[in-house]
């Protein structure tokens, strides 16, 4: 043990009988005093000093028991490092307008949780965090093949994986018990006579509900039925193929989606006016017997101790003839160059993406924080309920947009701008033919990929 | 005093304008600059400044953090050849027209009916609920409204009523989609119409109606002849007011539809929004706002000059 070695002076006074005892109490009660004083004003101005301020941006999912664990870890990590987070949630209504603004405006967050879009779109604004993506990625046993595609460009990362989310066609088990029937495994001609035997018009109960209209549900749908026919809107090499290379296979897959509407009426009279939240709600009403979803669903029903919640099973989203096919909705963590503390992003990143703590985060989002690392992907967790495994091996074949070619600012921007949707809603409420409607979308799809450069 | 017939005389006499004006400014009429400073910088900063920039910006190829790049008139040349678009500019001009005529009727009535023996100004406050609620918290309640299988309007025709064998998809079809979405607007705008129109029939002299009256005029001639003409600088004003209104009105149709299905009821503020938060081509988005311009003072011209020309009359 260290002694103030003024201390030890008056001491060694004391007993050399130079100091009275009385004496030598009053000087080292001055000494103790102050120095205690001292540190408590050292203390006090420490404590005042301005904390460093990061930004945090944060996606505001309808998971909201993971939005909790997510914001209850960045203040975990704040307050270890006495880092002060400003957050700010984004939703799926307003993320990329936030982005758009505050990047144009020079005034973007440290750090931002994105989604499939954000690398492609805003590369010139994200910092290159191929080192701390590696390192990640390594410790987890890699990347998942599509998760790479989405957050890395010519060996680059402007994005590090964090999740996927995870979803599928949630069905009415009790009702398709009620009828002898077996899960759909395709959509034709499965999910069409499952429908067709399980709905009631008359009472407004609906076998599918798959809205085509312009929103993510819709265009997830649309790209996914391309894929399953053996389409899309690209070829391998990433250039325009609906009306071309691809047209056969997209004139079946395109016929069936506006078919389900109007020729085997499986699907209620209103869902080309739907948003994103109207096949939720009309499940929940109990108006459907099938949908295609998001976890999302799957947590309100059970968050709610909703009576559908029992009667749900969440299994693989059908195929065609050409196999089945997913849209990667992959999320991850960008860092901006304009960041002053990168480095304190980066700490950040590392912590929540700690094995422990997007466990717990996990656990909280009743299969929406699917994996995008390959050790990730073998968590029992996966197997704890039935439902969780058709959403896993959904989340395991999923691809990425371009697919069968590379993921393209082009490709991104003809989802952003719904125009697969449209192709399917011009047939069905413009009277388009099959053709005029791959026509038309072709040639959106053609400008497209010219403006951004043939890329 | 000079009188109308000097003025021209007194003009020829002037050595120079400038003088002229000085004279008629006053000895301290540098102070005028000095006033009017102020308020020019405002307009310049927050206005010309801005609109420049857009305009110069309409002119590039801009994407999302990386500088623009010049390419002349390319988004307003592409613009013009692209379906979507023009179907857009042709909706927004039916979205605007349909709105603009129903709110004026609807205006009139509104406004006959309050100043008439029901004078309940109870009625007043009621009908002006929908201009004073805000619009997206409108537009949502509608959403729910027209929603095919959940909504309350289907409800009433199909189960309450009966007036229907199956619910509408109200916001699913074009044509329908597109009534919705003016129908919503119409809701929301006419109080202003009737609340103009209100407080221009109450400065209207009682005695015009009277020696109308006296002359035999029966309602309808009383309308045509005494009304309509004195709200003349009203209706004109209203209407053009709510036609720039309503030719940018974004919130009804984005959250009643998106401009869907497959573009249906796309309007130019709603592509506007796409083409620069969905597509992140700022240049071109600007470019889509800027179209409206020429429509917008067109209206503005025709309507200003009816008025003026009224009131030379």
């Amino acid at each position: 043990m260290t002694t103030d070695p003024r201390l030890r002076g008056i001491a060694a006074e004391l007993d050399a009988g130079l100091i009275a005892r009385r004496e030598f109490l009053r000087k080292s009660a001055i000494l103790t005093g102050g120095t205690a004083a001292g540190l408590a004003v050292l203390r006090g101005m420490a404590s005042a000093q301005p904390k460093t301020k990061l930004r945090v941006w944060l996606f505001k999912s309808y998971v909201t028991g993971g939005n909790d664990i997510l914001a209850k870890h960045v203040e975990a990590w704040a307050k270890e490092r006495n880092v002060e987070p400003e957050f700010d949630w984004a939703t799926f209504g307003d993320r990329e307008q936030k982005f758009v603004a505050a990047i144009e405006a020079g005034n973007p967050p440290d750090v931002a949780e994105m989604n499939y879009q954000g690398p492609m779109r805003y590369k010139a604004a994200l910092r290159d965090e191929t080192k701390l993506a590696k390192d990640l990625a390594a410790a987890r046993g890699g990347l998942l093949p599509y998760a790479a595609r989405v957050v890395q460009f010519n060996g680059q990362y402007f994005g590090i994986a964090r999740l996927a989310f995870g979803g599928g066609l949630h069905v009415r088990k009790d009702v398709l018990a009620e009828k002898g029937l077996k899960l759909p495994k395709v959509y034709d001609p499965d999910v069409i006579e499952v429908a067709k035997k399980c709905q009631d018009p008359s009472k407004d109960i609906w076998g599918f509900g798959q809205t085509l209209n312009r929103c993510d549900d819709g265009n997830g749908f649309m790209q996914n039925i391309l894929w399953d026919y053996g389409g899309g809107a690209w070829d391998k090499d990433g250039k325009p193929a609906l009306a071309t290379s691809n047209l056969k296979a997209n004139m079946a897959a395109l016929q069936f989606a506006v078919d389900t509407i109007q020729k085997h009426k499986i699907q209620p009279p209103g869902v080309m006016g739907w948003n994103d939240a109207s096949n939720n709600e009309a499940y929940m009403a109990g108006k459907l017997v099938s949908t295609n979803n998001g976890a999302s669903l799957y947590y309100a029903m059970g968050a709610k101790k909703h009576p559908l919640f029992e009667k749900t099973q969440v299994i693989l989203t059908p195929g065609g003839p050409a196999g089945s096919f997913v849209f990667a909705g992959a999320y991850n963590w960008g860092v901006f160059q304009k960041s002053r503390y990168h480095e304190l992003a980066e700490d950040m990143i590392r912590w929540v993406e700690d094995e422990k703590r997007f466990e717990e985060y996990m656990k909280a989002c009743s299969g929406q924080a699917g994996p995008v690392y390959k050790s990730r992907a073998e968590h029992p967790y996966w197997k704890s309920d039935p439902n969780y495994e058709g959403m896993l091996q959904n989340i395991m074949r999923s691809v990425w947009p371009g697919y069968p070619g590379p993921i393209s600012p082009a490709a991104i921007e003809v989802q952003a701008q719904y125009m697969l949707c449209d192709m399917a809603g011009r047939m069905v409420t413009a009277g388009l033919s099959l053709e005029a409607a791959l026509k038309e979308a072709h040639g959106r799809v053609e400008e497209v990929y010219k403006i951004r450069g043939g890329k | 005093m000079a009188t109308v017939a000097q003025l021209p005389v007194e003009r020829a006499r002037a050595p120079r304008p400038r003088a002229g004006l000085r004279r008629r400014l006053g000895a301290d009429w540098h102070l005028g600059y000095l006033f009017v400073l102020p308020m020019a910088i405002m307009v310049i900063a927050l206005v010309a400044y801005p609109f420049c920039y857009a305009a110069y910006l309409s002119l590039t190829r801009k994407y999302v953090g990386v500088p623009p790049v010049f390419v002349g008139f390319e988004n307003y040349v592409r613009l013009a050849y692209d379906g979507f678009f023009r179907r857009a500019v042709w909706n927004s001009f039916v979205f605007t027209f349909a709105s603009v005529g129903v709110k004026l009727v609807l205006g009139m009535v509104m406004a006959l009916v309050l100043t008439s023996r029901i004078r309940y100004s109870l009625f007043t406050g009621l009908l002006l609920i929908p201009w004073v609620a805000p619009t997206v918290v409108s537009a949502l309640n509608f959403l729910w409204i027209f929603d095919a299988s959940l909504g309350v309007l289907n409800y009433l025709l199909v189960k309450v009523f009966r007036i229907l064998p199956q619910g509408v998809g109200w916001l699913s079809e074009a044509g329908t989609a597109m009534a919705s979405v003016i129908f919503v607007n119409v809701w929301r705008g006419f109080p202003f119409f009737g609340i103009s129109f209100l407080a221009g029939l109450k400065a209207i002299p009682g005695e015009l109606y009277e020696a109308a009256s006296v002359d035999g005029a029966n309602i309808v001639q009383r309308f045509r002849h005494v009304t309509l003409p004195s709200l003349r600088n009203i209706i004109i004003v209203v209407m053009l007011l709510s036609t720039i209104w309503t030719f940018n009105d974004f919130a009804i149709v984005y959250i009643l539809t998106k401009g869907g299905p497959g573009g249906a009821t796309q309007v130019l503020p709603v592509f506007t929004y796409e083409m620069a938060f969905g597509a992140q081509r700022l240049g071109e988005a600007i470019a889509v706002a800027l179209y409206m311009l020429p429509a917008l003072a067109m209206v503005i011209i025709v309507l200003s000059r009816y008025m003026r020309r009224s009131h030379a009359r």
